[in-house]
């Protein structure tokens, strides 16, 4: 571990993606499945405001932004996509506070 | 420097179709005569507001995006906020976003064009590939909820 530290990433597994939960453990033998970014995925430069239908994805239901150990986002979308839903909140098309 | 802004508000939803065209219109008169230009002028129509806006519980969006100077947007927000029309309204300036957006999409062609040269043996798929490529990440428009 600490060979690596502040040099480049050696392998895929220890770079800082987020998600990586696919690693199955030695001692527990449970697997979940690996969490990909959408935005990444799908290719998605722009992460919008405007664009509540995206958005509403990505907050809960009491109109919390779901954090990305969740959602699985990787952490430059997530600002990007933070930065959006703040504003969309500003501009009532997203709730700061849903009610039931 | 001229600046792209994007000037979204929520007028109230009880004010005339005409009432609210005129103050569009004044706006866009106005912005004109100081220097700025309008690129695009969207009304979105009615939507639910999602929480409520002095005892608003729906509002109609208009979205300006304009070409202009910081002290134009100042003046068009002040006119914004002293418009008994307006409920909200949020400036947003994506020149600097454009610009990424731009150059990432450019990035993503670049290595697409390069992915293609790699296999011409599947060069008929490829095109298409591309097509998409540039085609995708289109300029944002309105929510697709309608």
């Amino acid at each position: 571990m600490a060979e690596t530290r502040g040099g480049r990433p050696v392998s895929a597994s220890q770079r800082p993606t987020g998600g990586d939960k696919a690693v199955a453990t030695q001692k527990k033998q449970y697997f979940r499945r690996k969490k990909v970014c959408r935005f990444c995925v799908e290719k998605i430069d722009d992460i919008n405001y405007k664009d509540v239908k995206m958005l509403h994805a990505f907050v809960a239901e009491r109109g919390k932004i779901v954090p990305r150990r969740i959602s699985g986002v990787c952490a430059p979308h997530q600002r990007r996509l933070m930065d959006a839903i703040k504003k969309a909140r500003n501009i009532a098309l997203l709730p700061f506070a849903a009610s039931y | 420097m001229n600046r792209i802004y994007e000037e979204l508000f929520i007028v109230k939803p009880d004010a005339p179709e005409e009432e609210v065209d005129q103050f569009v219109e004044q706006l866009q008169t106005q912005l004109k005569t100081s220097g700025a230009t309008v690129d695009k002028v969207e009304k979105w129509g009615k939507r639910k507001l999602a929480y409520r806006v002095d005892k608003y519980r729906e509002g109609s969006y208009v979205l300006l995006q304009v070409t202009a100077a910081p002290e134009m947007v100042k003046e068009l927000e002040r006119r914004l906020r002293v418009s008994d029309l307006v409920l909200k309204f949020l400036t947003v300036r994506i020149d600097e976003t454009l610009k990424r957006l731009e150059k990432r999409k450019k990035e993503r062609d670049k290595r697409a064009a390069k992915r293609a040269e790699r296999a011409p043996v599947t060069a008929p798929a490829q095109p298409s590939l591309a097509q998409q490529m540039t085609e995708a990440p289109g300029v944002p428009g309105m929510p697709k909820e309608g």
